[in-house]
């Protein structure tokens, strides 16, 4: 309880000297890259194929959202004491002014385009690579699909009746050596074994 | 690039960056025109798709802000204030009665003293009871033998003397905080997607855009299929 209490009381604390915009934008884009996948495979409706595809969508999504915060907020908090040395204004308020910037444009403008150029090419390759996976190892799917084709089953020539399909035919030769095996087994079978 | 960085360093700029409330509805706003805007300019996609994502996409952000905007302050940022109040008791912390109240002291005092009696910050001292009494200070005999009422600070104390006395109640402005964050991530991750299953669908069907452009395809060609 005391070291709950202490810990609890330290986070208070620094969230009342210093609250970063980029706090609750980054504990949002974590939860929401768990949550929202563990919400999507839980959902029954859908097929496991299509639950999969949108739980790595979103996962995707929120991973690109985590990396373009901390990687505009990292530029942008490089920029404050430069800026603040050549305006003379705080640093501090700097700081703080371009960390709420940089999580507006990030929300605003870098997600959406990041998201619009690499999610297309990033799912597809994925795609691909499970689809080399499914022909590999062969495919439940494949195999219906091959199925529901018109006329999928045809007459095969040189077949007449369904016995023949059991009973092949043998040319003269064969037929010989196979009675000489035959009747080599039948001898075969007079012989007592640990005699 | 003076004028922008005036803005960014005033006194409301400041102010909205250390409030978790005001940042998460910028950034729902935010998201709420960009992700569509930039749905509809993805060349992806055909035409009937991108309008059917980008519409879901404002429709759901456009829900989120109104969960937020719903349950955060009320439930979880006086709820969690309360809470924190009660868990830090024994800290001395003032009677604040709402978060509201302390974050209206928390914003002036963070002014200058001059600044603090101007006619717009009014609504602020307004906002903070007279009964708001900080205990950890008391007068020997007199008024303030029960303590000193926090309103007396802001008239006394400029913010560099508030700060070093340790009346900016960093734990309590901490806690308001931390209760807002924990919100957002319950509203925005937890109530808005469960909310969004049960109210889009018929949003979109209002709208004329129940079915995803790309199923309606596969049910055409299904349908042609077995007339064949």
């Amino acid at each position: 309880m005391g070291f709950a209490y202490q810990k609890l009381k330290k986070v208070c604390e620094s969230l009342g000297e210093h609250n970063d915009a980029l706090y609750a934008v980054l504990a949002i884009a974590v939860f929401k890259g768990v949550m929202r996948p563990t919400f999507t495979m839980m959902d029954k409706k859908s097929d496991k194929e299509t639950k999969k595809y949108a739980a790595f969508r979103e996962g995707l999504t929120e991973a690109i959202a985590f990396c373009s915060y901390i990687v505009t907020h990292k530029i942008f908090k490089s920029l404050a004491p430069k800026i603040a040395k050549k305006t003379g204004k705080s640093e501090k308020k700097v700081a703080n002014g371009l960390s709420l910037f940089s999580v507006c444009l990030t929300a605003g403008i870098i997600i959406p385009a990041v998201c619009n150029l690499t999610l297309k090419p990033v799912m597809d390759f994925v795609k691909k690579i499970n689809d080399k996976k499914k022909t590999k190892f062969g495919n439940k799917s494949v195999s219906n699909k091959l199925d529901i084709k018109e006329n999928s089953v045809k007459s095969i020539v040189g077949i007449e009746s369904f016995s023949s399909v059991y009973t092949p035919k043998l040319s003269a030769n064969s037929r010989a050596l196979m009675d000489a095996l035959y009747q080599n087994r039948l001898q075969n079978s007079n012989m007592k074994v640990g005699g | 690039m003076g004028m922008f960085i005036d803005a960014i360093t005033s006194n409301a700029f400041q102010s909205v960056a250390q409030n978790t409330d005001a940042c998460v509805k910028i950034e729902t706003s935010l998201k709420a025109i960009g992700r569509p805007a930039f749905t509809l300019i993805d060349k992806h996609t055909d035409k009937e798709t991108r309008k059917y994502s980008a519409t879901k996409e404002l429709l759901y952000q456009l829900l989120c802000f109104g969960i937020y905007v719903a349950v955060i302050p009320p439930v979880f940022k006086n709820g969690g204030f309360k809470l924190c109040q009660k868990i830090f008791a024994k800290e001395g912390l003032p009677n604040f009665r709402s978060a509201k109240e302390m974050l209206a002291y928390y914003h002036l005092a963070h002014m200058d003293k001059a600044e603090r009696a101007l006619e717009k910050n009014k609504k602020f001292w307004n906002a903070i009871s007279d009964t708001v009494i900080d205990k950890t200070i008391k007068a020997k005999n007199g008024i303030y033998k029960d303590g000193i009422p926090v309103k007396r600070y802001l008239e006394m104390w400029d913010k560099d003397k508030i700060t070093r006395k340790g009346k900016m109640f960093k734990l309590a402005k901490g806690s308001i905080e931390l209760s807002s964050i924990i919100g957002s991530v319950v509203g925005l991750t937890i109530l808005a997607p469960e909310i969004s299953h049960l109210i889009l669908h018929p949003i979109m069907k209002v709208f004329g855009m129940d079915k995803h452009p790309s199923k309606n395809d596969a049910n055409e060609s299904k349908a042609i299929d077995k007339k064949v």
